[in-house]
């Protein structure tokens, strides 16, 4: 399998100890990668460090090949996050909000115009539908409905929507679990995860990683990933993890 | 096509679009040998004069202008804070007295609020003569009913709760009142007056500027004999007090949010107000021990018949769409360019860099940029609108610069990762998130904007502020009466619209 991410003896510093330290490991095409850990493990910074937001202050990381920082502004496109808290841009509706997915692409004008009219409706519906919401739900204003309206489970859809819309090729997402009821969990947890027949990904992700704060889920995995004070404890694949691997991370 | 509905930020930019015709205009009327005069006088900027005689008259100039500035302030403050304690119909609640006369003096606060201090200024020139009392007493009117509408607002929006918990429990009403509510009214009081000290500061440099002495004065004496040099000593001078103030308030607040005794900070601030007031009389008469005592020089009142014969001699359709439009394009001027400046210029470095433009364009008083624009260009309304614009300019950029610093950058760093460039990046994930706060505090401003139009008006020929000058130099005291009632009227309708506007984008 060909790598798409790569890092080598990354070490990110924190205020009082390492938030990373000398971390190695590569993410490969098709892949739906876990990552699992306690709070405080360090799942966020690898996240951030994955998607460029923060710099290790040693150590590569490389994307196909070629040293993140190095992307090109679309190149940077091709990472999409689900942050933890949606970082959905309240005071806009939830098509102006979709449509943020595609700036990496979109000039000025564009950008601006999306601010005047929800543009391009077709797209950021179907985005909509993939990630689980039915638009109907939105009605009587649709994609003109302020997010700020919206439920929690919502907000989470139109987040998830906003990164279909991106269509990036590896998908992060920093604990999109937390905070849902059992059912909706499971549902966003489908939407990130399911696969089409031929084995690509169904949102046309290459590959997805997914930090988790429940290990009961990890069957619905290729691989996992677990951290430990910054450190990598775990690189196996899901079938291979133990009930004992998990209460070690845990400390249970 | 689906019709356009604007979101807050594009409301925040479309604005700017104001420049388009007010630029195209003043460039047309640009007349031959106008853009040496101007270029003169920007490059006297960096080259003031720095003649020691001339530096004596201006220092001394601007303690004038700062010991009128600080007895309007101390007296408006006080005063507005008792009006709006006793305009509060929660207070009188309190003490189980009838809310009635609330009601009234809240209404009747309306009319001095809406005269705009240049007016009070002008007209008490007329009936007291030249005297800095004059000056003192064109801030306090205007300022203590501002003052006293936003902290009965205020007092109003309080939560109850505590208030009503403490007078069931048995406290006695003023008791019951100062504990409940003054810590929270204490930040209010501190907040929003030293805000009103650098309008003060600002008001006292306008009033000089039509000849009520202090540094305003000789600002519009040295522009006006083009001593360009001068003008910017002056105005350097003026930078440098106003640089000195803001840093003095905003340590004041630093301290202020750290203090855990904020009730003993609050008595240390009224303390201040009162001595800053006191201080500021004093020094005055100092200044100016020639002055003498405030002598009133009688004024005819207007009768019914010569009222109306003024009101059917008067061209109001002109006169009100011409004060309109001028309040519409400084207000577009005033909102749009701070963002628009920010958005075309992203970098840190060029939002650092245009910090000092926006201090120096809410320096400079409106009617100066006007007279200095006269000197290159025939009057027209578009150079009024210019002027209040960039002056409000300023304003509005200072503040969208607070605005962005107390924003997370969360959402502009998503946006970042996502790919998307820096300017979209401070458009959607930094801009965006304020813009609501900042279109309400621009309805705000074109409510100032309109009251102000009185100021540019007198001096570029165009609204009821050129025919306000005209009725006041005849003495056609009954034109003036209407006038003014008029002026009052639209820029109540203006608050009242500008206050919708606030409420609705405040809660989107």
């Amino acid at each position: 399998m060909s790598s798409l991410l790569q890092l080598e003896q990354v070490r990110l510093a924190g205020s009082r100890r390492d938030r990373l330290f000398n971390l190695s490991l590569r993410i490969h095409r098709g892949e739906r990668v876990a990552l699992l850990g306690p709070s405080g493990a360090g799942k966020s910074s690898l996240i951030s460090v994955i998607n460029g937001s923060l710099t290790p202050h040693q150590g590569t990381v490389l994307w196909r090949g070629k040293s993140l920082r190095q992307r090109t502004r679309r190149q940077r496109c091709e990472i999409g996050t689900l942050w933890q808290d949606l970082r959905l841009i309240e005071e806009l509706s939830v098509g102006q909000n979709i449509n943020a997915g595609v700036l990496g692409r979109r000039g000025l004008p564009w950008a601006l115009a999306n601010l005047l009219f929800t543009i391009g409706a077709a797209p950021c519906l179907q985005c909509l539908r993939q990630a689980g919401l039915d638009p109907q739900v939105l009605a009587p204003e649709g994609l003109d409905r302020p997010v700020q309206q919206l439920s929690g489970g919502q907000r989470q859809r139109v987040a998830l929507a906003r990164l279909f819309r991106q269509q990036p090729s590896l998908l992060l997402a920093d604990e999109p679990l937390a905070s849902l009821d059992p059912a909706i969990a499971a549902e966003v947890l489908d939407r990130l995860l399911e696969k089409n027949a031929d084995g690509s990904l169904i949102h046309g992700a290459q590959a997805v990683v997914v930090s988790l704060h429940r290990p009961d889920l990890i069957h619905r995995f290729d691989r996992v990933l677990a951290l430990r004070e910054g450190r990598l404890r775990i690189d196996a694949p899901a079938t291979a993890v133990m009930p004992a691997d998990l209460e070690d991370l845990y400390a249970l | 096509m689906a019709l356009p509905r604007p979101s807050a930020p594009a409301l925040a930019l479309l604005p700017a679009l104001a420049l388009l015709p007010v630029l195209i205009t003043v460039v047309a009327g640009l007349h031959a040998g106008g853009v040496e005069i101007l270029l003169t006088c920007l490059a006297a900027a960096v080259h003031p004069s720095l003649d020691p005689a001339l530096l004596t008259a201006l220092f001394s100039a601007l303690q004038v202008t700062l010991a009128m500035a600080l007895a309007g302030w101390s007296l408006s403050l006080v005063l507005g804070v008792l009006l709006g304690c006793c305009a509060s119909e929660r207070l009188l609640q309190t003490w189980n007295w009838p809310t009635w006369p609330a009601l009234i003096l809240r209404r009747s606060l309306a009319l001095p609020r809406s005269v705009h201090e240049l007016i009070w200024g002008l007209l008490l020139l007329q009936v007291l003569g030249l005297h800095p009392a004059v000056a003192v007493a064109a801030i306090t009117i205007p300022y203590a009913a501002l003052v006293a509408r936003v902290w009965r607002d205020q007092l109003e929006a309080l939560d109850p709760t505590r208030l009503q918990a403490l007078l069931q429990g048995g406290a006695p009403p003023l008791a019951a009142c100062f504990t409940a509510l003054s810590p929270a009214m204490g930040t209010v009081l501190m907040s929003y007056g030293g805000y009103r000290l650098e309008c003060a500061l600002r008001s006292a440099t306008l009033l000089g500027v039509f000849g009520l002495g202090g540094l305003g004065t000789d600002l519009q004496l040295s522009l006006q004999s083009l001593q360009f040099r001068e003008l910017w000593s002056g105005l350097w001078m003026l930078g440098l007090l106003s640089v000195a103030l803001e840093l003095l308030l905003t340590l004041w607040r630093r301290q202020t949010r750290k203090a855990q005794a904020g009730q003993r900070r609050l008595c240390l601030f009224l303390a201040g107000v009162i001595v800053a007031g006191m201080a500021g009389g004093l020094w005055l008469q100092v200044l100016l021990p020639d002055s003498g005592i405030v002598v009133w020089q009688g004024l005819a009142l207007p009768d019914w018949r010569g009222l109306t014969q003024a009101a059917a001699e008067l061209p109001w359709l002109p006169l009100i769409v011409e004060t309109l439009l001028l309040t519409v394009l400084a207000a577009g001027i005033a909102i749009g360019l701070p963002p628009l400046a920010m958005l075309l210029a992203p970098s840190r470095f060029w939002q650092v860099a245009l910090n000092p433009a926006w201090a120096l364009l809410r320096l400079i008083p409106p009617p100066l940029t006007v007279l200095l624009l006269l000197l290159s260009n025939r009057p027209t309304l578009a150079i009024g609108a210019l002027a209040l614009g960039l002056h409000n300019g300023g304003v509005m950029g200072r503040l969208l610069r607070e605005e962005l610093e107390q924003q997370s950058v969360d959402q502009q760093q998503a946006m970042a990762t996502s790919g998307a460039s820096a300017r979209l990046g401070w458009l959607y994930g930094l801009f965006t998130p304020r813009s609501p706060g900042y279109l309400a505090y621009g309805a705000y401003r074109t409510d100032v904007i309109l009251r102000e139009t009185v100021v540019v008006g007198l001096i570029g020929g165009s609204g009821l502020g050129w025919q306000l000058l005209e009725s006041l130099s005849s003495f056609h005291w009954d034109a003036v009466v209407v006038l003014i009632g008029a002026y009052a009227l639209i820029t109540l309708l203006g608050e009242w619209l500008s206050d919708q506007c606030r409420t609705r984008w405040l809660q989107s």
